[in-house]
């Protein structure tokens, strides 16, 4: 290759992987301020200012897509500008609310910081990839610092083990990613997405390939049946580390299931509405036996991956890409914002308490602490899908495509169904907190955090924006 | 040298014994290598024997010698047994048989690879500079991602076992001052 050759590839790249340019030297700055004396004050500013630089360079990408980068191994689209801004908020709202959070790990907030700021990295990477050894890697930078953080809390017997299994099946689905890969590879040739659009991967080696990388992804986003880890670990992990792997590594696969599946065969869009349905039923049956809060956020984060699924179904079935990556975007955005809310406010309800949120534990919550009962119901409402709030219109952009573009009607029915099933246990999160008397096992509160709250206001308004006026988020998208 | 391979795998997961588990590692990495090489990839042939069989296999042997796991001989089963016997001679033969392999095949099927595979010859990713070129073209982003991955993995394990100390001392303070 000459080097202007050379050059030419080089040409332009920087504004599409900017943002990821400026994680990284977050990251890096993150650690060094770590030992250099002094610079502790530092570290929150520099994270803060990290995310600030790496959201105003996704909105910037946003603005004028750089299209595909360095040969096309990372493609910088609107719909990679979209997902990295979503990843950037999910880390927001787990960091804000993380603060504070950790008593006997307070030495080690550094380190939890710039694990978080590498898993973010891989999500960046994940969201973009242009081919399947991009994807590998973020994939692993996603997967490895969440292992650390899912056992972060050594001394807590839950939290080692949580993050002991997350690592044996993370590890086990790799493996299925890199066999499928791999047989991708010997079946069609390259594993570029741009050159397998071209060739097309339709022999049954390729199949079987495609099969194995959707089970991975399908892995990472907890739907059924790969869902079984969901549970522990989100219960185990520390609750801010719950927050960002609900809502970050969730986005994340689905961000590649999109770009992927177009290689995936027609056919596939039936099975897929079966799992997806499959999932959203016993994502929501298992979250309205729990009495364990955390537990049924994450199996009710279950069910959401199914109907995230659903507009991977939406697409397979119309070939629609731009209008289900926005119904799949703008449902996320908003199960960001109300999922990230709700799990911090456990977070904050647990930090002093230190034992499990349990539906007991809570009651009584509206007489005691108004502002945090008022912004609970507003999470539990989106995360219901009433109207008003994100999460309606999440729904109802997903659901929508599925009827009017991918003609299934009887999905989006039963999936409807099954959501109004979800209503149960959220409406009675919402009942014991205001209409239940305070029992004797009631969470111990810690003092007002100014922090946490302001947190929890600036999700209960982004709820209601995403809600209430979608124009100027669609807008941007499009 | 694929059924080479194999056999290894399934002895390293089957064998109780972290020994011969090793061992019979070295020799599943020592096939690997010898299948690069037929395939054309010298440098890949080089690089998995000089790095996975020689610098991570030691570093696997050290970690084994330092938990003193090679001692336990009444745990192993069988298979260890008849293993142990002739611990060295699985090696001896994977190596050997790579060598000769070397000698004899190496060259000459690699040229019938490469002239099978004509898009390969004019990417020329089996030199180093091809290799080399790829790696820092097309593939810089992941090349990079995979240091910020290994940093993030050190982190991660610092994280991990360091806290273990410190977790001691806090527990022992504890005991002291009830």
């Amino acid at each position: 290759m000459t080097p202007e050759a050379l050059e030419a590839l080089l040409h332009g790249s920087f504004a599409g992987i900017g943002a990821m340019v400026a994680v990284t030297l977050g990251i890096l700055l993150l650690l060094l301020a770590e030992i250099l004396p002094g610079a502790a004050k530092l570290k929150p500013v520099l994270f803060v200012a990290t995310l600030v630089v790496a959201f105003l360079g996704e909105l910037q990408l946003l603005g004028e897509p750089a299209g595909p980068v360095l040969g096309g191994s990372y493609i910088a689209n609107q719909a990679a500008a979209a997902w990295g801004l979503v990843f950037l908020s999910a880390t927001a709202v787990a960091w804000v609310f993380g603060r504070g959070y950790y008593t006997l790990e307070k030495p080690f907030q550094g380190e939890h910081d710039v694990l978080m700021l590498s898993s973010l990295l891989g999500m960046m990477l994940m969201s973009g990839a242009g081919d399947l050894i991009t994807f590998f890697i973020g994939l692993e930078l996603l997967s490895v610092p969440l292992y650390a953080l899912c056992g972060f809390r050594r001394a807590r017997n839950d939290s080692v083990e949580a993050g002991l299994k997350y690592f044996l099946l993370g590890a086990f689905g790799s493996a299925l990613f890199l066999y499928g890969a791999a047989l991708v590879y010997a079946g069609a040739g390259s594993v570029s997405l741009t050159t397998l659009s071209q060739v097309g991967a339709s022999d049954s080696l390729s199949l079987i390939g495609l099969a194995l990388i959707a089970s991975a992804l399908l892995f990472k986003a907890g739907v059924f049946p790969f869902h079984f880890w969901i549970p522990d670990v989100y219960q185990g992990a520390p609750t801010p580390v719950t927050t960002f792997m609900a809502t970050g590594t969730k986005a994340a696969a689905f961000a590649f299931l999109l770009n992927m599946a177009f290689l995936l065969p027609p056919a596939a869009a039936s099975s897929l509405a079966w799992i997806a349905l499959l999932t959203i039923a016993i994502g929501n049956l298992g979250a309205l036996v729990s009495r364990d809060l955390k537990r049924m956020l994450a199996l009710s984060g279950v069910a959401h991956a199914g109907i995230l699924l659903l507009a991977v179904v939406s697409y397979l079935k119309s070939g629609d890409v731009e209008l289900a990556e926005e119904s799949a975007i703008y449902y996320m955005a908003a199960y960001v914002f109300s999922a990230g809310g709700a799990f911090g406010l456990l977070a904050l309800l647990e930090s002093k308490g230190d034992e499990a949120t349990t539906l007991d534990s809570i009651k009584g919550l509206g007489s005691r602490r108004p502002g945090i009962a008022a912004a609970m119901t507003v999470f539990m409402l989106s995360l219901g899908g009433i109207p008003a709030t994100g999460g309606f219109l999440g729904k109802y952009f997903v659901f929508s495509s599925l009827v009017v573009k991918a003609d299934m009607v009887g999905v989006a029915l039963i999936a409807i169904l099954l959501s109004v099933i979800a209503l149960g246990y959220y409406l009675r999160v919402i009942i014991a907190m205001w209409m239940e008397a305070e029992t004797e096992d009631a969470a111990q509160l810690s003092e007002p955090k100014r922090l946490g709250g302001a947190a929890a206001a600036v999700c209960v308004a982004m709820v209601l924006w995403l809600g209430v006026l979608p124009d100027f988020f669609l807008g941007l998208m499009r | 040298m694929s059924v080479g391979a194999i056999l290894c795998s399934l002895v390293v997961v089957s064998a109780r014994n972290p020994v011969v588990s090793v061992l019979s590692l070295l020799g599943s990495f020592v096939c690997l290598a010898v299948i690069y090489l037929l395939a054309g990839f010298q440098f890949m042939a080089a690089a998995q024997l000089l790095v996975y069989a020689g610098a991570i296999m030691v570093l696997f042997l050290f970690v084994i010698m330092l938990l003193n796991l090679g001692n336990s001989a009444e745990e192993s089963g069988p298979l260890d047994r008849a293993l142990l016997r002739a611990r060295r001679m699985p090696v001896v033969l994977a190596i050997g048989a790579a060598v000769f392999l070397l000698t004899l095949f190496g060259i000459e099927t690699q040229q019938t690879v490469m002239a099978a595979d004509p898009e390969l010859v004019e990417r020329g990713v089996s030199s180093l500079s091809g290799l080399a070129e790829l790696m820092f073209s097309t593939y810089l982003l992941p090349f990079e991602a995979a240091s910020v991955l290994l940093l993030a993995a050190t982190i991660a394990v610092i994280v991990l076992a360091k806290r273990g100390r410190t977790q001691l001392v806090a527990d022992t303070r504890t005991e002291v001052t009830p």
